[in-house]
């Protein structure tokens, strides 16, 4: 009778769980096994005990489980509340948004060049009203390149229509 | 040979060939480490070795020192799950 064709059904529970816990016994064995080889090795070879240090090395670099420290011991939120002079305005900056500052401050972030090219439109747009005489100011009257103009100028034209909307719902 | 003892036989052959054994060796090779079992276990070596001495360690000392130590400190957690896939197994290729 080959091997294959032998039924298994006549195996009932008990048995088979029975034959689950021997299975996995003899995993554990093995895995035991494997490291008494894997540790008998490593003594031979004379490397076993290589990560051991003295004991008082060993107490040196122990893990730091207290309150206020991390694990090496040091105190990490202690510049929390200082303050630092920003060096090219000279303002007294909280730590913890100094380099956001300094960013804007010295020009050199991502977004300082859009605030700085925003700036620049919203100044152009209150000189429009007192140098609209002046010939020789041609840039001034030059909005077709500056999208933020327009955005600016629309914005206070719905304002406008807002109010007088509100305004005519009030009087009702 | 009984009945009994021709399918247990017959089990662990499938097993073998399914590449299941593999499987559930190297998950619970995994399993151990993770729980910290080999670590423990190593650090009870370490007592072996120091006890009986660093030349005259043989693979049979830790054997006997080690494995009743080794399957006791197994995790209940561990025992569950490979259990289960063992279960599974059976399930699957026991009828």
């Amino acid at each position: 009778m080959k091997m294959e064709e032998v039924s298994m059904s006549s195996l009932d529970n008990s048995k088979l769980e029975g034959l689950a816990q021997d299975i996995l016994s003899d995993l554990v064995e093995d895995a035991c096994l494997g490291l008494c080889f894997e540790v008998h090795r490593a003594v031979k070879q004379g490397y076993f005990f290589l990560d051991d240090t003295d004991q008082e090395s060993m107490r040196d670099f122990e893990i730091v489980d207290q309150p206020g420290l991390d694990v090496f011991g040091q105190v990490y939120n202690q510049w929390k509340n200082k303050e630092c002079v920003c060096p090219n305005c000279s303002r007294s900056i909280a730590a913890s948004r100094f380099a956001p500052h300094l960013e804007k401050c010295l020009g050199m972030g991502r977004n300082s060049s859009r605030i700085a090219n925003r700036r620049i439109v919203t100044g152009n747009n209150t000189n429009n009203k007192s140098e609209s005489d002046q010939e020789d100011n041609d840039d001034v009257n030059d909005n077709d390149w500056s999208y933020g103009a327009e955005k600016k100028a629309k914005k206070r034209k719905s304002d406008k229509v807002l109010l007088i909307f509100f305004a005519e719902i009030l009087q009702v | 040979m009984s009945r009994e003892s021709r399918m247990r036989a017959t089990i662990n052959q499938r097993l073998t060939e399914k590449g299941e054994r593999e499987r559930l060796k190297e998950l619970l090779r995994v399993k151990l480490t993770e729980c910290g079992w080999k670590d423990q276990m190593k650090a009870h070596c370490k007592e072996v070795i120091k006890d009986k001495g660093l030349e005259h360690i043989t693979v049979e000392d830790l054997v006997v020192e080690i494995t009743p130590k080794g399957r006791a400190l197994v995790p209940d957690s561990v025992k569950k799950e490979l259990l289960q896939r063992i279960r599974a197994f059976l399930a699957q290729h026991a009828t």
